[in-house]
C-alpha cells in the first residue's frame, strides 16, 4: 500500500499539494487531468526524482520520501517508453536484472518467463529500433515488470499509438493487470482511458487531487462533464448511423 | 522559375568546386613535389636526419595521445554537465571552453607560460610539485590540451544533448544508481560522439605548431622541426618530414568522415 500524507513539492511557480492519498496493493489507479496539472510532477516525486519541501510517502508502512530512485522499486514507463537503442529486446528486459547482480541463469528464466507472458518471446533477439510501436509497449512492460516492482508507473503509455492500437494496448494491460495483480499508477488526460482501466480514478487540478473516485462515480462528477461532453455527440451519432448495422 | 533555380544551382555547384579545389590543391602539391629519395633518406637512410626526424614524430604522436587520453578524463564530464543540467553561469562556462578556438595560437602559448611556467602564476606551487612546462615534454601536452579542450568537450556535448534523458530516469527506476546509469545507458549510447571528439581533439593536438613553439620549443615536436628544416634545408626537406605527419591526418579525416556518415 501507498500512503502519501501532507506533501507538498514545488517547481518555481508550481505547487503540487496532496494532504491524504491511499493507493491499495494490486489496485489500478488512474491520474486523470489536462495538461500542466502536475501529474508528472507527481510521477516524478514518486519515484524520488523530485525532492518534496514537506510530507511523506510510505510504501507498507515504510516512510520513503527521502529514498533515491533506485532503492524505491518504482518502475516507470515513459510514455516514448525509452527502450535502450544500444541493446536488443533480451538485453533491455534483462537490464534491471543483471544490475540487481542476479545470475545469468535466473536472468534468462526469468526473462523468458515475463517474455511468455507478454507474448514477445519471438522478438527477444531483435533490435528495439525495429519494433512496431505495440511491441516497443510491451518489451517496456516486460522490463518494469521483471524486477518486481511495488508500483508500475505508467506516463501516458498510449499516446504514441494509433487508435486501433490504443484500444488493443487497452485491453492488453488490463489483462496482464488482472493476472499478474501488480500496484500500477497510470497517468493520462484521456478519459476513456481511465474509465477503462481504471479502478479508481484521480482526477487533477491546479496540483492538487480534487476528487478520487471510481470509475462508475466519476462520470457523473462536473470533473467529467467537459471530457464527456466531448465524447457524447459522437456517441449519438455513432447511435443514429449504421455503426451497428 | 526551373530554369532559373538550374542557373543558380550550376553558380553554385562552380563555386563549390573553386572551393573544394582550394583546399584539395596544396595537398596534391604536397604530394607532387615529394622527393622519395630524400623521404627515404630523413626518415630510413641517414642517422643524421632520422634520429630528429623519428624522435620528433615519436613526441608528437605520444604527446598528442596523452593529451587526448587526459582530455577525454576532463572533457566526458564537463560535456555530460553541460549537456543534462541548468544553472547560472552556464553560457559563460560554454563561453569560456570555447576560448581557445578564438585565440591566436602564440597568444595561446603566452597565455599557458603565463600561468603555468615557472615565473607564471602557478608557477611556485608547479615547481613545490616539481613540475615544469618549458622547453619540456609536459609543456608540450599541456599546449595540445589547451587548444583542443574545445573541440573535444563541444563534440561530447551534442552527443550527451541528442540522448534522451528519459533513459536515464527509467535507468534509475529499475535500480541503476546515477552512476551506473551513466556508465550503462548515456556513455554507450555516446560512445560515437566521444570517439569523434577523440579524434577531433587528437587531430587538432597533432597540428598545433605555434603554441607549442612558444611553450616548448625542445623537445622538437615533427610541426616544430618542420619549421625548422624548411628555413634550414628548404622546402624539399619540409615536405618531406611533413608527410606522415599529413598521412595521419588524412587518415583520422577518413575515419572521422566514416562515422559521420555512419551517424
Amino acid at each position: 500500500m501507498i500512503l502519501i500524507k501532507d506533501l507538498i513539492v514545488k517547481l518555481g511557480d508550481f505547487s503540487l499539494v496532496i494532504d491524504h492519498l491511499k493507493i491499495n496493493d494490486g489496485e489500478y489507479f488512474v491520474v486523470l487531468g489536462p495538461s500542466g496539472v502536475g501529474k508528472t510532477v507527481f510521477l516524478h516525486t514518486l519515484m524520488g526524482f523530485l525532492k518534496p519541501l514537506k510530507g511523506r510517502i510510505e510504501v507498507n508502512g515504510i516512510d520513503i520520501t527521502h529514498w533515491p530512485p533506485e532503492k524505491r522499486n518504482f518502475a516507470l514507463i515513459p510514455q516514448d517508453y525509452a527502450l535502450f537503442s544500444h541493446m536488443n529486446v533480451f538485453n533491455n528486459i534483462a537490464y534491471g536484472l543483471k544490475i540487481r547482480g542476479l545470475s545469468k541463469d535466473y536472468i534468462r528464466r526469468v526473462v523468458h518467463e515475463i517474455a511468455s507472458i507478454l507474448e514477445i518471446e519471438h522478438i527477444l533477439n531483435r533490435n528495439v529500433d525495429s519494433l512496431s510501436g505495440g511491441e516497443k509497449q510491451r518489451v517496456a512492460l516486460a522490463r518494469a515488470l521483471v524486477v518486481k516492482p511495488h508500483v508500475l508507473l505508467l506516463d501516458e503509455p498510449f499516446a504514441n499509438l494509433d487508435p486501433r492500437l490504443r484500444a488493443k494496448s487497452r485491453c492488453f494491460i488490463k489483462r496482464i493487470h488482472e493476472r499478474l495483480r501488480f500496484t500500477a499508477i497510470h497517468v493520462t488526460h484521456n478519459i476513456i482511458d481511465a474509465i477503462l482501466m481504471a479502478d479508481r480514478i484521480g482526477y487533477m487540478k491546479e496540483g492538487r487531487f480534487v476528487t478520487v473516485l471510481y470509475p462508475k462515480e466519476f462520470i457523473k462528477t462536473e470533473y467529467a462533464r467537459p471530457y464527456l461532453d466531448e465524447i457524447l455527440p459522437l456517441s449519438e451519432y455513432l447511435k443514429n448511423s449504421s455503426y451497428n448495422n | 522559375m526551373l530554369r532559373r533555380a538550374k542557373s543558380l544551382m550550376l553558380l553554385f555547384v562552380s563555386i563549390t568546386t573553386l572551393g573544394i579545389c582550394f583546399i584539395v590543391l596544396p595537398i596534391i602539391a604536397l604530394f607532387l613535389l615529394l622527393d622519395p629519395n630524400i623521404l627515404a633518406k630523413i626518415y630510413l637512410k641517414d642517422p643524421i636526419f632520422y634520429v630528429q626526424a623519428r624522435k620528433a614524430f615519436l613526441i608528437t604522436l605520444e604527446a598528442s595521445s596523452i593529451s587526448t587520453i587526459l582530455l577525454i578524463m576532463l572533457g566526458v564530464p564537463i560535456a555530460y554537465l553541460l549537456a543534462r543540467s541548468n544553472f547560472i553561469g552556464k553560457s559563460i562556462v560554454e563561453g569560456i571552453i570555447d576560448i581557445p578556438l578564438m585565440l591566436p595560437h602564440t597568444v595561446a602559448g603566452i597565455m599557458i607560460l603565463c600561468a603555468y611556467s615557472g615565473r607564471g602564476l602557478l608557477g611556485d606551487l608547479l615547481k613545490t610539485l616539481n613540475i615544469t612546462i618549458e622547453d619540456n615534454f609536459w609543456g608540450i601536452v599541456i599546449t595540445m590540451m589547451f587548444v583542443s579542450f574545445p573541440l573535444m568537450v563541444d563534440t561530447i556535448k551534442i552527443g550527451f544533448e541528442s540522448i534522451n534523458p528519459t533513459l536515464e530516469l527509467v535507468a534509475r527506476s529499475l535500480g541503476a544508481s546515477a552512476f551506473k546509469a551513466f556508465t550503462t545507458i548515456s556513455l554507450p549510447l555516446a560512445s560515437q560522439s566521444i570517439l569523434a571528439g577523440v579524434i577531433l581533439a587528437w587531430a587538432r593536438a597533432l597540428s598545433e605548431v605555434g603554441a607549442i613553439l612558444v611553450v616548448a620549443y625542445f623537445p622538437k615536436t615533427i610541426n616544430v622541426l618542420t619549421l625548422e628544416w624548411l628555413n634550414t634545408y628548404g622546402l624539399k626537406y619540409a615536405i618531406a618530414l611533413s608527410i606522415p605527419l599529413v598521412l595521419l591526418a588524412l587518415l583520422l579525416f577518413i575515419v572521422f568522415r566514416l562515422m559521420v556518415s555512419k551517424e
